[in-house]
């Protein structure tokens, strides 16, 4: 089978679940499986991410593993930093997970998975210019500049969900206040709609109803359906979601200038609910509005498995692009070697042209990939 | 490419020189902007640029301009603070000075002067604030700079801080702008005297005025160097903004380094220890990621002037 054609498995780690599939090129998913995350013991989620694998390599074929983590991804992709959901504390992942399946692992932030996806199968496909959110239980982030990934020089750029909109506001997981995710994210919602059924007003009547009387079995799904069925309230609480939305999309475009913002996640399927008031508000912030070409603001296509679907088709990128570059490099190295001795940077060459086809950053001083492995067998 | 020259045009002073392929600065002149005509701006900005060009082999013009700068790196589409709407700046002076011109946002033009030739010169990504009476932005990923999908990226000083905050002349409200530039000090600076603080007319006497109208930036941190706790004060408070500004665009960029310039950078310690403070207190999870030090820029009031010129030597790369 030509290694185009091939099949990865892509693992969406998430705060409250595990959910994989095995991927092919088109990013199709031809099968799946879900369970619980075990959050308190690091070794018991990589215990859960081997069995997945094993479970699903005993049906398929495939040649390389992606895993998108929520949190905090060093710059080499190799070790998770820090994820404020999960026990993760710079746990090495990739060689762990590595070890014990005999496969290339690939391990992403969870949010530049998704995105990843979307630009190349879904909402921002052919934008040279990329940012996309994804608005989940809190707000995650990615940047594409020409389909590469920016990851920043410790591997956590677009962590813009803990960007300071309100100086001394809401509390925030991360241990500060006023962070964006606390206004513009499901939690956020969540957190505003119970607020307002607990304090009593008539107004919250339906919302109190769907949840059986107990302001705390209010969701974000719940306030999205009563809002799709003209509940003013809930349609106001989304909108006053949007409005933030809008504001922090506003922030990002005066630092980033995109062309197109993806909007994606859970909260994103209350769809214009949502996007209508965040493009006003974002048209009524935007720096130097009037006189500058303005970002489209769009939502995701691919909806909650673009996390699942970036992280295999990173896998496969890097999984091809691994075995390609052992032919490539040995041929162009030998020539140059010969010709001007200058194969120490051609070689560097090849990894940073190469970085950017997977999505990733060339990491200037620490890349897992070593000369020997660049000289090494052409049939590798 | 030999010789170049760059051209800083401020809302007071066009600043132009020659500058050869290391940064050096070998040839200089300046003329007065005048702000309120964009005709004899442009006027101004020839007639400087051929008097060098009398007298050295120059192969092109960078112009570095307080405005936001389309793509084609021309026109400017909005100047907050001059008469510029959409005026075709590159083109008018290149034909009048028959050699390549390009424009770029005077803070852009100063971030890559830094990043080429001074405080930068040894990393690959980072992000440079230069704060003097607004805020400029410059960002630098992977040794190639920042312009967005429409040229307009980097504007950092028009990042909204403050829900309803003060009025700023880009048509917002509450930018970083309004609580970290040197104008947002010498606000804060009338204001504090206006209210009649004992602390305040202290700080009005070492600067050796009575009426707070007369108070400007550089009076203050004078005051603040001779040790004036209100003067000392009110940078300390500008440098919070400051660090709290950059923490949030090191959520957005994880630069490797953080360069502060322009003329309120020239408090240096007294902004810039309240500004790391600030910065380490509010960047999320800072005790499990590695994070950018901050540094002062190098290049003075010559880094956009440099920056414009060596910009002008590159044309933007397509990817």
């Amino acid at each position: 089978m030509a290694l185009t054609q091939a099949l990865t498995i892509g693992i969406d780690i998430g705060g409250t679940k595990v959910a994989a599939g095995v991927v092919d090129p088109e990013a199709n998913i031809l099968d799946r499986l879900r369970r619980d995350t075990p959050t308190t013991d690091p070794k018991e989620t990589e215990d859960a991410i081997a069995e997945i694998v094993r479970d699903l390599e005993s049906r398929h074929d495939v040649i390389a593993v992606g895993i998108g983590a929520a949190g905090f991804v060093d710059g080499t992709r190799s070790s998770v930093l820090f994820a404020p959901h999960l026990a993760w504390r710079h746990e090495p992942l990739r060689d762990a997970v590595e070890r014990r399946l005999g496969l290339p692992v690939v391990v992403e932030n969870d949010a530049n998975a998704a995105a990843w996806s979307e630009w190349r199968f879904g909402g921002g496909q052919g934008e040279s210019h990329l940012v996309c959110v994804t608005l989940g239980t809190g707000i995650g982030g990615a940047i594409l500049n020409d389909g590469a990934l920016q990851r920043g020089k410790f591997g956590i750029a677009g962590e813009f969900g803990h960007m300071q909109v309100v100086p001394g506001g809401h509390r925030c997981e991360c241990g500060n206040r006023g962070c964006w995710e606390q206004y513009a994210s499901g939690n956020a919602l969540t957190r505003e709609a119970r607020e307002l059924a607990l304090s009593g007003s008539p107004v919250a009547h339906n919302l109190l109803r769907a949840a059986e009387g107990d302001p705390r079995k209010i969701n974000g799904p719940m306030v999205t359906a009563l809002a799709k069925d003209g509940d003013p309230v809930a349609v106001e609480l989304l909108e006053d979601v949007g409005r933030w939305l809008g504001i922090g999309l506003a922030n990002l475009a005066a630092a980033l200038d995109p062309g197109t913002f993806v909007i994606g996640g859970g909260v994103s399927d209350a769809g214009e609910l949502l996007l209508a008031p965040a493009r006003e508000a974002f048209k009524r912030t935007l720096t130097g509005r009037g006189f500058r070409p303005e970002a489209r603001i769009v939502r995701a296509v691919l909806g909650p498995e673009a996390g699942l679907v970036g992280a295999a088709d990173l896998a496969r990128e890097e999984a091809t692009w691994l075995r390609r570059v052992r032919v490539k490099t040995t041929a162009v190295t030998a020539k140059t070697a010969a010709a001007r001795g200058r194969s120490t940077r051609l070689e560097r060459a090849a990894r940073k042209t190469a970085g950017r086809r997977t999505g990733m950053r060339a990491a200037a001083q620490d890349t897992d990939l070593h000369p020997a492995d660049l000289n090494g067998d052409p049939e590798a | 490419m030999g010789l170049t020259i760059g051209i800083d045009v401020g809302g007071t002073k066009i600043a132009a020189g020659v500058v050869d392929e290391h940064g050096a600065i070998i040839a200089r002149t300046h003329r007065d902007t005048p702000a309120d005509s964009v005709d004899a701006t442009a006027a101004a900005i020839c007639d400087a640029a051929a008097e060098l060009i009398a007298n050295h082999a120059v192969e092109a013009v960078g112009i570095g301009a307080a405005g936001f700068v389309s793509s084609d790196r021309s026109t400017v589409l909005f100047a907050p603070n001059l008469a510029w709407r959409d005026e075709p700046l590159g083109a008018r002076v290149t034909e009048q000075l028959k050699v390549p011109v390009v424009v770029e946002n005077d803070a852009n033009a100063a971030a890559w002067g830094e990043f080429a030739f001074g405080a930068a010169k040894d990393v690959e990504d980072m992000v440079c604030i230069t704060v003097g009476t607004g805020i400029g932005g410059g960002v630098v990923i992977e040794g190639e700079m920042l312009r967005g999908a429409h040229g307009v990226a980097a504007e950092l000083g028009h990042m909204r801080v403050v829900p309803g905050g003060h009025r700023c002349g880009c048509g917002s409200r509450g930018c970083l702008e309004q609580y970290a530039s040197g104008k947002a000090l010498v606000r804060e600076g009338r204001a504090q005297a206006e209210s009649g603080s004992l602390a305040a007319v202290q700080m009005l006497s070492v600067c050796g005025i009575t009426d707070p109208a007369e108070l400007t930036g550089p009076m203050i941190t004078d005051a603040a160097v001779q040790g004036d706790p209100c003067a000392v004060e009110l940078l300390d408070d500008l440098g919070r903004w400051l660090g709290e500004g950059v923490a949030s665009l090191a959520t957005i960029f994880d630069p490797s380094l953080v360069v502060i310039g322009g003329g309120v950078s020239a408090a240096k310690d007294l902004i810039m220890k309240s500004a790391v403070q600030a910065f380490e207190k509010v960047l999320p999870a800072k005790a499990n990621r590695p994070h950018a030090p901050f540094t002062l820029a190098e290049l003075g009031n010559d880094a956009g002037l440099i920056g414009a010129a060596d910009l002008a030597r590159r044309p933007v790369p397509t990817l």
